[in-house]
Parts: structure tokens; C-alpha cells; sequence
């Protein structure tokens, strides 16, 4: 048993004011090297312990530490892990998923909130945080008018906080570009890399769909929004590079699969993708077991794994190895390289969220579109 | 304009604390007006006004880059014959670092093995050699790309190219002092060979911070060990201006350097040896007297053991 717990079962049978003291002076999880206890006071019939963790179950029940109001359940976690978890309680025949509520780190996503658990080793990056020294770029609200989706869209355009209209800059496009704003502090980290000169000072379209799971399933429709939509419009309202090697697109999960897929229908049009948990899943026999949403991106996988070419110069591809994407991310490394690609792969002890994405922009942005700190001497 | 023994004031980053002002203040240059090349600012060039509030001497900038995007765009035989050389600079920085990357790995594992002592130094002193020759190679062939540019440009037979080199050497004869600011090296010694200000130079009092103060080197040493990439190794981008000879001036080395790392630091020193590589980190301040150094305030120089030392004037 963890010796914090250990300590806390001793105090809980004799004084709970002095556990209550002593659990405000606690971090938890409680984590002892690679063992991590999660820990829930209060009355219940059960807990849970729910987390979406590939390798892990999806519900692990807790233990109720007799003569106290303490559940607990220990897991194994590599050093550096990051998982969010919810807790499940069962009461008078109810079942709620909740917070941790001894637990105040939370990542959010469009879904809501999950409480974060944080390994030993892990530490969230300085550069995710907002840095006074950095000069804070803008957020515009504009609206492509498309035809394609026979409407009107919008985008949001970050532009540097050094803007000049007497300049060209690169572009890059971000699928769930407000989710990436809101739930990866994407606005931060740019403000930051473009600041310490590890990313050019750029502009960036954000773009948000209302029915991703479709338009970014390897949809010819939206392939052709970005190309012959959003691009003639970010070329006509800003002084961009007008060449594929300064356009970078990137997407997680099915905005990496829509990345990838405009990419290959209109060669020549990119130059470099940054590809994080892409949804690439494909069957080499058979069907897929991944649900109908899948249906259009596993037939696409299936086709560009036989087809692929070498749809853009570069990718920054990441994956966690909690998500069971893993395999189908690491299966795409080999056939892009062996296409000519220059590709750099990175795994992460986390999973399918957003803080994922939000920790490794810092090295395939740089990667993809690196900035000019090795010229610059300020 | 020109003073009779020109100074040569050396400062590191302005950021967090400016010293600027302090430093011209103890170097005796004085309070006349100044010019500035912020050329390293590139599209920034010119936003002096923050300057002109810590600095007491008048300042006016001399506009180099904005001088050099005019003649561009009015002569494009000229901007095409500039982006091909840029091209060719490049391709063989680029070939320079694939030997170089080779050579400096060799040579920090002979650094670092040990094993019967004449052997070792003997492998030691070749490694390096092997380094500086490679250096040297590279030196001459940017040389060649260069001269073949010049070779090309005709300042008199473009109107617009000498009304701005009669308009700069005009401008520069009514200052004693200049002062080069930080920024882009690559940008600062482009458009200061264009208009042959590398030479003009020499004459004037300087001051000159970060890349400001790279380019009054003989040789531009690139240098960053803390990119998200990882450490690149140290590149000589080619010449500097040669008015402070024998030395390489390393700003934000705190920043960008890996200073606890004896054997990078070691290696860094002989590579670039007799040249006496010093650090000119925020706070910092070298002063020479034509190219005698006569005041330092927190400048530290290498050693061959792969530490630091202040540096001391005599």
C-alpha cells in the first residue's frame, strides 16, 4: 500500500479532522515512482476507476479500506505518462461519472472535462504557458464563402504579433483549429515559438467544421474547400509565400486523416503536414470493426496505402502509445518513408487528447516550418 | 567625421536589462548624433523611437535595408543575381554541414578517448586541423560565390545603386559613431557588403550589439545549442567585416550555449584558435581602442580546457 494511503488509514480511525488536514496537504493522485493510487473519500456502494487507456480496462474497480470512508485502486504507470480519468460512483442504486474531486488538474475538450493524471516524470512544457516576454499575436474572425458546402465558413486567422502587410508569410491550416485555440493553447504556443524564433512568424487559418466526422473522413468535399476555397481566400486577404513549401496543414485524430487526404488529392498544393493520433485506420483483409464512421476513411487508407505516392515533402507525424491508434500511425511510418518522405515520428506516453496534440507542437512545428533562431542575434 | 583612434563598443542582448546607454556613457564616445543600421530588423528597420528614449545622442537611421528592397524591386537583373548567390551560399552551407557534422563527431571522440598520451595528442592536434581545414575550404569557396556576385554588380551603370551609395557615404560623413543593431547577421553583413559599408566602417566609432557586433568580426561564427531540434554544431557563415579582427564574439552564449560542456567548449576554443572566442551575454560590454581592448564589463572567453574566464582588459 502506498505509505501515504498507509498513513491516512491509521489517521481515519481515530481523528477525521486530522485527515482532512492531512489530505489538503496531499497531492493526488498519490504517486510513488511508477505506482499510482487513486484515492476517493465519501460513502458509496463502488467506485470506479473509468479511463479510454489502450492496454488498460476501461473500469477498475476500487477498494473500500475498512473502517474508514477511503476507496482506493493502485495502477502501474511508466514515468512520464499523462492519462485522464474520471471516477465512477455507485450510490442508492445510482451510477455517476465524475471529476477526481481530490484532484484539481482537469484537461477539458468538446466533450466537457476529465481530471489528469500525472506520472512521475512528467512535466507539463514551459513553453504551453502564457510567457510575458512573448508579444501576443491576433485572432480574426473572417467567413469563406463556399460552394462547396453551399455557405458560408469561418475562419479564424491568427496573425503574428509582428505583422507587416509588407511581408510574406508562411501559412498554416489547422483542422479543429478553435479546439486546438481552446483545449491546446494553440494561441500560446505560437505566441511563444514565434517569439524565441523556433517558428517563423506566420499566418494560420483555423478552421472548424460543424459535422467533422463526415467532412473529415476523407471527404473529396472538403479536400476541395481547402483547396480551391480557403486557400484563394487566405492568398487574396494576406501576403502569404506563394509556394507549396510554405503551406503546412495539420489535424489530430479525423483532422489528421482530413489533412492527409487533401494532401493526396491535391498533390503539389503543400509542402509539409503535421499529423498527430490521425484516425488512419485501413484493413488488409476484410472489414474493420471501427464503426460505420470509418467506412470512408478505412476505404481511403486502404487506397492511398496502395496508391500513396509521396503526397507532400515533409510530415511530423505523433501518436500516443495509450491510444490504439499507435498501430496504424506506426505502420504509415515505414510506407511514407520508403515513398521518399522525409518523416520524423514521435511517441508519447499519453493518449487520444488534446494535451497530447498541445505537447508535441513544439518539435513538429519546428520540425515542419523552423524559425530563424539559428540566424538571429538580438 | 571620423574620430582619430576609432572605439569599438561591443554589447550583448538588450533584453531584460539595457546597458546601452550606460556603456556609451562610461566609453567616451560621447553625446553626438549617431547613425543606425537596423537593417538586422529587417521590415522593423527604422523603429528607433525606443532607442532614441534610452540613448541620449541623436539618432537618425540610415535605412540600408529598405535601400537594398528599393533597388530590388527597380532592378531586377540585379535582385535575380542577389537571390541566385543567396542560392549558391545555401547549397554550400549546406554541403558544409554535412562534412562538418562528420568531422565534429570524429573529433569530440578523440577529444574524449583516452588511451597512450603522444598518441592520443597527436590524433587530437590532426582532428582539429581536420575541422579548420574544412573551415577554411568553406571560407574560400563563399569567397568565390561573392566575388562572382561583385564581378556582376556595377554600381555606376545602375543610377538608383550609386544615388544610395552617395547617399549613405554623404550620410555617414556627418556622424563620428555608429551604431549596428542585434537582429538577423545574415541580413546585417548582406546589406552592409552590398553598399560597400564594410568598408566605410572602419573609420567610425561603432557600437554594436549582438549581431551588431558578429559582423565586425573577421569570421561570423552561427551557434545554438538549445534549439528544439537539439544542438547544431558551431558554422562559419563566412566573413565578417574584418574591423575586429582575431576574435569571435559569442552573444546570448548563456542562452544559446551549452557553457557547462568542457569538451564542447574545448572543442569550440581550438577549432576557432588563435582567434579568441568571448562571450557577450545581457549586461555584458567589450570596449576597444582601435583593436586594442580597453574595458570589459562581464565578457567571459573560452579555454582550451573546455571553461570560462573573464575577460580582462590590459
Amino acid at each position: 500500500m502506498n505509505p501515504l494511503l498507509r498513513k491516512l488509514v491509521r489517521k481515519s480511525a481515530a481523528d477525521s479532522a486530522e485527515v482532512d488536514a492531512l489530505m489538503r496537504e496531499m497531492d493526488f493522485p498519490l504517486v510513488d515512482d511508477t505506482d499510482v493510487t487513486f484515492v476517493f473519500r465519501g460513502t458509496a456502494d463502488a467506485v470506479y476507476l473509468r479511463c479510454w487507456i489502450s492496454g488498460l480496462d476501461t473500469t477498475r474497480p476500487f477498494q473500500a479500506l475498512p473502517g474508514t470512508e477511503l476507496w482506493a485502486t493502485t495502477i502501474e504507470l511508466p514515468k512520464g505518462s499523462r492519462i485522464e480519468y474520471k471516477l465512477e460512483v455507485e450510490a442508492n442504486g445510482k451510477k455517476e461519472l465524475i471529476l477526481d474531486p481530490l484532484n484539481d488538474v482537469v484537461a477539458h475538450d468538446p466533450f466537457g472535462a476529465n481530471s489528469v493524471c500525472q506520472a512521475s516524470g512528467y512535466e507539463r512544457p514551459e513553453w504551453t504557458l502564457h510567457d510575458t516576454n512573448s508579444h501576443e499575436g491576433s485572432l480574426h474572425n473572417r467567413h469563406v464563402e463556399s460552394e462547396v458546402f453551399r455557405g458560408s465558413r469561418e475562419v479564424q486567422v491568427y496573425l503574428p504579433a509582428t505583422f507587416r502587410e509588407n511581408r510574406r508569410y508562411p501559412l498554416l491550416i489547422v483542422h479543429d483549429g478553435v479546439d486546438y485555440l481552446h483545449y491546446a493553447d494553440l494561441k500560446v504556443v505560437l505566441d511563444n515559438l514565434i517569439h524565441r524564433l523556433e517558428i517563423p512568424s506566420l499566418v494560420v487559418a483555423l478552421i472548424q467544421s460543424p459535422d467533422r466526422l463526415k467532412e473529415y473522413g476523407a471527404d473529396d468535399r472538403h479536400a476541395r474547400f481547402l483547396v480551391e476555397e480557403v486557400l484563394p481566400f487566405m492568398n487574396d486577404a494576406y501576403p502569404l509565400v506563394d509556394a507549396a513549401d510554405a503551406r503546412c496543414v495539420m489535424g489530430a485524430s479525423f483532422g489528421g486523416v482530413a489533412a492527409l487526404h487533401a494532401a493526396w488529392r491535391y498533390p503539389e498544393h503543400f509542402g509539409a503536414l503535421l499529423l498527430q493520433s490521425g484516425s488512419f485506420a485501413f484493413s488488409d483483409i476484410g472489414g474493420h470493426h471501427r464503426g460505420p464512421v470509418f467506412d470512408p476513411v478505412v476505404r481511403f487508407m486502404n487506397e492511398f496505402r496502395e496508391h500513396s505516392g509521396r503526397p507532400v515533402g515533409r510530415i511530423f507525424m505523433s501518436c500516443g502509445v495509450y491510444e490504439s491508434l499507435i498501430y496504424e500511425n506506426r505502420s504509415l511510418v515505414p510506407h511514407l518513408q520508403s515513398k521518399g518522405v522525409d518523416l520524423r515520428f514521435e511517441e508519447a506516453r499519453d493518449a487520444h487528447n488534446w494535451q497530447n496534440w498541445r505537447d508535441r507542437l513544439r518539435i513538429g512545428l519546428s520540425w515542419l516550418m523552423p524559425g530563424p533562431a539559428w540566424l538571429v542575434y538580438e | 567625421m571620423n574620430p582619430e583612434t576609432p572605439l569599438r563598443l561591443l554589447l550583448g542582448p538588450q533584453r531584460p536589462v539595457i546597458n546601452l546607454d550606460s556603456a556609451v556613457a562610461r566609453s567616451g564616445i560621447g553625446d553626438g548624433p549617431i547613425g543606425v543600421l537596423s537593417a538586422a530588423w529587417q521590415e522593423a528597420e527604422g523603429d528607433i523611437d525606443a532607442l532614441q528614449r534610452v540613448l541620449k545622442n541623436p539618432l537618425s537611421d540610415l535605412f540600408l535595408y529598405q535601400k537594398a528592397e528599393q533597388l530590388f524591386a527597380a532592378d531586377k537583373s540585379l535582385h535575380e543575381a542577389y537571390r541566385e548567390r543567396q542560392e549558391r551560399l545555401k547549397e554550400q552551407q549546406r554541403l558544409y554541414r554535412m562534412r562538418l557534422r562528420q568531422l565534429t563527431i570524429a573529433a569530440r571522440s578523440i577529444l574524449s578517448t583516452d588511451g597512450e598520451p603522444a598518441v592520443v595528442a597527436a590524433e587530437r592536434r590532426h582532428a582539429i586541423s581536420q575541422l579548420r581545414a574544412l573551415d577554411q575550404h568553406h571560407l574560400r569557396r563563399i569567397g568565390k560565390i561573392h566575388s562572382r556576385f561583385d564581378s556582376l554588380v556595377n554600381v555606376d551603370s545602375n543610377s538608383l545603386f550609386a544615388d544610395h551609395v552617395a547617399e549613405l557615404q554623404e550620410q555617414l560623413s556627418h556622424f563620428e559613431t555608429v551604431l549596428l543593431t542585434g537582429g538577423n547577421v545574415v541580413v546585417l553583413i548582406n546589406r552592409l557588403r552590398l553598399f560597400g559599408l564594410d568598408r566605410l566602417l572602419r573609420e567610425k566609432n561603432i557600437i554594436g550589439w549582438s549581431a551588431g557586433a558578429m559582423v565586425l568580426c573577421d569570421r561570423i561564427v552561427l551557434f545554438h545549442d538549445k534549439l528544439p531540434q537539439g544542438r547544431r554544431d558551431a558554422e562559419i557563415l563566412g566573413h565578417g567585416t574584418g574591423i575586429l579582427p582575431g576574435i569571435v564574439l559569442l552573444p546570448d552564449a548563456a542562452g544559446r550555449l551549452r557553457m557547462k560542456d568542457p569538451l564542447r567548449i574545448s572543442l569550440f576554443d581550438r577549432r576557432f584558435s588563435p582567434s579568441i572566442c568571448m562571450t557577450l551575454d545581457n549586461g555584458s560590454l567589450l570596449l576597444f581602442a582601435g583593436e586594442t581592448l580597453r574595458d570589459s564589463v562581464a565578457a567571459k572567453r573560452m579555454t582550451r580546457n573546455g571553461k570560462f574566464r573573464r575577460v580582462r582588459a590590459a
